[in-house]
């Protein structure tokens, strides 16, 4: 049903729908409806699930490590610094192979504080082994979750969906959310692969040594590059359940004969593509990749996509400091060598800390590298506030 | 749940930890933690933290464990147990006992922020915590345990704080059971698990677990100085049931701290020429605080 | 190398555990070893053995075959041996030692009761040997020469068995029918016995030596010996020997009011507290004082109990006779000087202090001699008969033990030679060389740990009251309660013998010490001991000790 809704409320309507049996949350801004919204459905008997109120984002994400390992759907969502906070727990819930899937209301890192939008903060985790999905928008939003869950329990991988925080969680946007009985047809009931159980006694989380660390990383990262499979199938799945097109690995809008190739994810694609449609009134050929699965990280389908494209600029909300782009850096390292000699990749940062993203911007930077390649650039720095005395 | 009494005082030998650990010879843990997972039976699952115990207890591929087991970090055994009570109610499975173990650090440092977080929401965890009295498992340094004079590596002048009081601060949290046991009384350690198994809600049980690496002294004393350490005063041995203290064990007959002090290395330095340093009246002030306000 | 799992998740059914052994460089063993009552036993019994019967199974039965291994005369034991077992008992060293003297009367007697019959080990050996002498050495030596199968004969020169057992040690001590009974029963192995045959006098020794393979001469020392004071030979003054003989053959001895023992050991102690039963009133005169006296602490306590006088520092100087018959003693004050050969202090005369005490009767209880009458044979000192270190004498296959050989000592000592000479005997028979067990090492109270026990009340047998006692010659202990006796022999420690606590099984931290299918007991799983030492620090009877690794 159509609804005109809130993106944390409509990602919280479709979380309950895929009967969590064990949810535990901390609140932190952005992320707070997506929680009190669960807690207000489990509260009112709509969804049969343990709430628990844990005392930290670290709480938090142990608590759902313990569940699952017991054999519960369980759900998590957090940014940030909470986030953060619960790093080592990531690493160790990918590790176990433990099918958790968390909600990331994309946000800035402190310090400075700042809760406004960056994607930072799931930059940070990208080498934990979770399989991280971004949403274009509200509707998207919702509609990972449903496949999350799907994904990561026939993976064996957890998954996190992000979302950019306030731009998608407190937006209102019109949002299609299913029937509870279609998500039960898409998503069946959890069965476990491995759980603690007196009846079937095994040990989860055992120590390896050196004879056995580095098979399991090589493991872990095959069973990630493996889940491509997996993402698309299920992407596609849920097209035809649902009708509509959600998900998947890359998505492209006006690739095909554009002269330009934006790479971009999130949110800011929906600016991104609305640039398009106005460059393209005015003659210019500009096309979009838009990144749906940053991991595993779609290398193949970039460079299939973008291996007649001279001239390409990766646009992105986070930045490896004292270093640069991230995505940028991904997409360069697509290329085998020999193609990137004549090849323009650019790479801009941009909407740190929640930094609005206006089409002028935009504008600015297609018209720039059209003209020659850019190496870095903050995109709407503003010099006046910088001294170059006191760095 | 019911327990009668020929059950509660029934001692368990079933291995459910069983040989082939990685631990010292004569650790206190490891003794302990059979005698935890007998008391417990096989109807449990054991989330351990990391810590001595999970070392030298679950390397791939020879864990030592017949109960199931989930480690996960240091800090969080007590939010992992939590997890997993909260998935068995809401899948309705159970009753299961649920026990989260962990040291020193996992308890009342680093972890105490996910033991005190359980023991609010009041979930359905028995949390034992094997007392060393300092980080063992990465060479003997420090912790909030670490007694009044102990030398550490990282105190190597002497410990200048007392040792945090978990145990009273594990009942201020409200919850319904709390007690604390040594390994040298394994009857008496496994009845207070028992018992508290049988009640509903947070329980914590505080085990006294000497290292013989760590407190410099033969693997054969372990026993044998849990009983000075009680005898002395210097670890009360108590139940408290809804915050109330009682079953005290009384010191027959009591010890001066010196004879408990003088069998373990990490002491030696306050006795040098057989003479004792100050730090040693403060110790023994600390032991007759103890029977005094327990009524040792 | 199996496959890595999922996630690293292992199923705990099939884990092949780690051999935590290989660490070890201190073993844990299992080590018997001797307690010290054992020890101190002269008769080298099983006290431990019985006494752990009784604590465990409760069963008299299955104590009283463990003690009679050793020892075929317990309920005599019970009543007269003084007991050094206690005095070596670990548990003397935390509240009191266990009380194994009335353990052991308390088994005798329940054989007694119920008929136990001594088992035979062999059969139908023909050698025979003639044991001269029924006393406690004579009587443990035919025993276990019996229950080897050997034929034995034994000949005594009194109308009844038993020796001083029978003739020396008056009824209140130990009554007459139980010696009978347990006597009879040793006899039931198949022994011979011939009496009033004087060995030496009746049969030459020679004829012995020709008819039989082996000798055993348990003579005993049970001639009087008097001092040599003026007045020795009137009448009214007996030999202590003599005095008892006469009593405990059934003759009424009419002692007159005025009864003076003279000398410290413990025929005079039984003279004196015969002669109180008699109706006289009693003083012992020893010139020494109680500290020295030889005779059992236990007997001369009763005695002083009974009423009986004790003159120390006196010494007879003559005995004062009147128309043949001796009116009273002229005695002397002695003072104690520098230790004499005997090692005890030398008793000096001091002069001007001479006293006259009045007697009616004066027994003098001043040392047994052995009778050598027609027995030819190398003595030491010319008191005591000779043997080498295997009991036997001079002549080749004749062996002796008893009093004769060692001195004048106790009835379990005594059993105790007769034990060895019966091991002697056939090794001299089967031409083997001596044959000597290894003794296990002692356990001392150092090397137990007692903190697992409580202290507690030992045993204490009722005696009758005084005047009680003094009306008859009952026996003073008339009877000792079954289930005390085996409430008491739970206190034993069991020193250096596995009990059963369990202490090992459940302090090995790395579950290594397991329950033997075969034995029940406890036994060590090498693949995974690390060598701690737990199990032996608190093992409470010593039995694990570390030795070091192979």
């Amino acid at each position: 049903m159509l609804k005109q809704i809130e993106g944390s409320y409509g990602v919280a309507e479709v979380v309950a729908m895929c009967r969590p049996n064990v949810i535990s949350a901390y609140p932190i801004t952005p992320q707070t409806h997506i929680v009190e919204d669960l807690a207000m459905l489990v509260g009112q008997g709509k969804l049969d699930a343990e709430f628990v109120n844990v005392e930290s984002e670290f709480a938090a994400a142990s608590v759902v490590l313990g569940a699952s390992a017991a054999g519960a759907r369980a759900y998590s969502a957090t940014t940030s610094q909470g986030l953060l906070l619960m790093c080592e727990v990531i690493y160790c819930i990918a590790g176990m192979r433990l099918p958790i899937v968390l909600t990331i209301a994309n946000r800035a890192i402190s310090a400075p504080l700042s809760i406004w939008n960056d994607q930072q903060d799931s930059m940070a985790l990208r080498d934990a082994g979770w399989i991280q999905l971004h949403a274009e928008d509200n509707q998207e939003a919702a509609d990972l979750h449903i496949q999350a869950f799907k994904i990561a329990e026939e993976t064996h991988l957890p998954v996190m969906v992000c979302m950019d925080g306030f731009i998608l969680t407190h937006a209102y946007e019109p949002v299609d959310i299913p029937e509870p009985k279609e998500v039960d047809v898409f998503l069946p009931s959890f069965t476990p692969k491995h759980i603690v159980d007196p009846r079937a006694p095994k040990g989860i989380g055992l120590y390896a040594d050196p004879r056995f660390y580095l098979e399991t990383r090589y493991i872990l990262h095959r069973a990630l590059e493996k889940s491509e499979d997996t993402i698309k199938k299920v992407s596609s799945e849920f097209s035809k359940a649902f009708g509509r097109d959600s998900g998947g690995f890359i998505k492209t809008y006006k690739l095909k004969d554009a002269d330009l190739a934006i790479v971009s994810m999130g949110s800011v694609v929906g600016t991104i593509k609305d640039l398009i449609d106005q460059l393209e009134e005015e003659g210019k050929k500009v096309g979009l990749l838009q990144i749906c699965s940053y991991r595993p990280f779609p290398r193949q389908a970039i460079y299939e996509a973008l291996k007649d494209k001279m001239n390409i600029v990766v646009l992105e909300k986070s930045v490896s400091l004292g270093r640069g782009g991230i995505l940028a850096s991904d997409v360069r390292w697509s290329f085998p060598r020999a193609e990137k000699k004549d090849r323009n990749i650019s790479s801009f940062i941009a909407g740190l800390g929640g930094r609005n993203i206006p089409m002028e911007d935009l504008r600015y930077m297609v018209e720039k590298v059209e003209k020659e390649p850019v190496e870095l650039e903050f995109l709407g720095l503003k010099k006046e506030l910088i001294s170059d005395k006191d760095l | 749940m019911n327990i009668s009494a020929e059950e509660l005082n029934t001692v368990e030998k079933k291995d459910l930890f069983t040989s082939g650990h990685r631990a010292c010879g004569g650790c206190g843990q490891a003794l302990a933690a059979r005698l935890v997972a007998d008391a417990s039976g096989e109807n449990t699952i054991a989330c351990v933290a990391t810590g001595c115990l999970e070392v030298f207890s679950s390397p791939y591929p020879d864990p030592s464990w017949r109960i199931p087991f989930l480690h996960s970090l240091f800090e969080n055994a007590a939010a992992v147990a939590s997890g997993v009570e909260a998935a068995y109610k809401a899948l309705n499975k159970g009753p299961v006992n649920i026990i989260a173990q962990g040291g020193d650090g996992s308890t009342a440092d680093i972890g105490f922020q996910c033991i005190s977080g359980m023991f609010e929401r009041g979930h359905n965890v028995l949390y034992v915590c094997y007392d060393n009295e300092a980080y063992m498992n990465t060479g003997v340094q420090r912790s909030s345990f670490t007694p009044y004079g102990a030398r550490t590596t990282t105190t190597p002048m002497g410990n200048k704080t007392r040792k945090k009081n978990m145990p009273l601060l594990a009942a201020d949290h409200g919850i319904p059971y709390v007690a604390t046991a040594t390994v040298d009384d394994f009857r008496d350690l496994q009845r207070k698990v028992k018992t508290a198994l049988s009640i509903e809600g947070p329980k914590y049980i505080h085990i006294l677990a000497p290292c013989p690496l760590g407190w410099g002294h033969h693997g054969e004393l372990t026993v044998k100085i849990c009983r000075l350490a009680k005898d002395t005063g210097l670890y009360p041995v108590f139940e408290m049931t809804d915050g109330k203290v009682s079953n005290v064990q009384k010191i027959p007959v009591k010890v001066p701290v010196e004879e408990y002090l003088k069998l373990q290395g990490r002491f030696k330095h306050l006795f040098k020429k057989g003479v004792p340093a100050p730090e040693v009246a403060e110790i023994q002030k600390i032991a007759n605080e103890n029977i005094e306000r327990f009524n040792l | 190398m199996e496959k890595l799992p999922l996630g690293l998740v292992y199923d705990l059914t099939k884990v092949v555990p780690y051999k935590t052994g290989s660490w070890r460089t201190l073993m844990p063993v299992n080590i018997m070893q001797t307690p010290p009552c054992t020890h101190s036993c002269p008769a080298g019994n099983d006290i431990r053995g019985f006494l752990r019967a009784l604590a465990e199974k409760q069963s008299y039965e299955d104590a009283w075959h463990i003690l009679s291994r050793t020892n075929p005369l317990p309920s005599t034991c019970g009543r007269v041996c003084p007991h050094p077992c206690e005095a070596g008992c670990n548990r003397r060293d935390f509240d009191s030692p266990l009380a194994i003297n009335s353990s052991e009367r308390a088994v005798g007697d329940y054989g007694l009761e119920n008929n136990l019959e001594h088992k035979k080990l062999v059969s139908g050996r023909k050698e025979k040997i003639a044991v001269v002498g029924s006393g406690p050495a004579g009587l443990s030596c035919a025993f276990h020469l019996a229950k080897r199968g050997f034929k034995v004969k034994i000949y005594e020169a009194n109308s009844e068995p038993g020796g001083m057992m029978r003739y020396g040690i008056p009824p209140y001590r130990l009554p007459n029918y139980i010696l009978k009974q347990e006597i009879e029963n040793i006899l039931r192995l198949g022994i011979d016995l011939e009496c009033n045959v004087k060995v030496g006098v009746n049969i030459p020794l020679d004829q012995l030596s020709h008819e039989y393979d082996a000798i055993f001469l348990g003579p005993g020392a049970q001639k009087g010996v008097s001092i040599n004071v003026p007045g020795k030979d009137a009448e009214g003054v007996y030999t202590g020997v003599d005095f008892l003989k006469q009593v405990n053959s059934g003759k009424w001895m009419e002692t007159g009011k005025e009864v003076v023992v003279i000398g410290g050991g413990n025929t005079a102690m039984d003279c004196a507290r015969v002669a109180k039963r008699l109706g006289a009133n009693v003083s012992v005169v020893y010139r020494r004082t109680r500290v020295e006296m030889p005779a059992i602490t236990d007997e001369i306590d009763e005695a002083m109990e009974e009423r009986i006088m004790f003159r120390y520092h006196t010494n007879p100087v003559k005995l004062v006779v009147d128309e043949g018959k001796v009116v009273g003693i002229l005695s002397v004050q002695m003072e104690l000087k520098e230790p004499d050969a005997s090692g005890r202090a030398r008793p000096v005369p001091i002069s001007g202090s001479e006293a006259f005490i009045p007697a009616d009767t004066v027994i003098m209880a001043t040392g047994q001699a052995v009778d050598y009458d027609g027995l030819d044979i190398q003595k030491v000192n010319n008191q005591w008969m000779y043997t080498n270190e295997n009991l036997m004498t001079s002549m080749d296959g004749i062996f002796a033990g008893g009093d004769a050989v060692a001195g004048l000592e106790t009835v379990s000592l005594a059993i105790g030679q007769g034990t060895r000479a019966a091991s002697a005997i056939e090794d001299y028979i089967e031409g083997n060389r001596e044959s000597t067990l290894a003794q296990p090492p002692v356990v001392f109270s150092k090397d137990l740990n007692t903190y697992y026990y409580e202290k507690q009340r030992r045993f204490e047998k009722e005696a009758m009251s005084i005047h009680s006692r003094l009306k008859n010659f009952r026996e003073i202990y008339p009877s000792l309660d079954s289930q005390e006796i085996i409430e008491e022999s739970k206190r034993c420690f069991s020193c250096g013998l596995c009990f059963h606590c369990g202490n090992c099984h459940m302090y090995c931290p790395d579950s290594a010490v397991k329950i033997s299918q075969s034995t029940g007991g406890f036994e060590f799983d090498y693949d995974f001991c690390k060598g701690c030492g737990l199990c032996s620090k608190e093992c409470p009877c010593h039995y694990i000790q570390m030795t070091m690794e192979k």
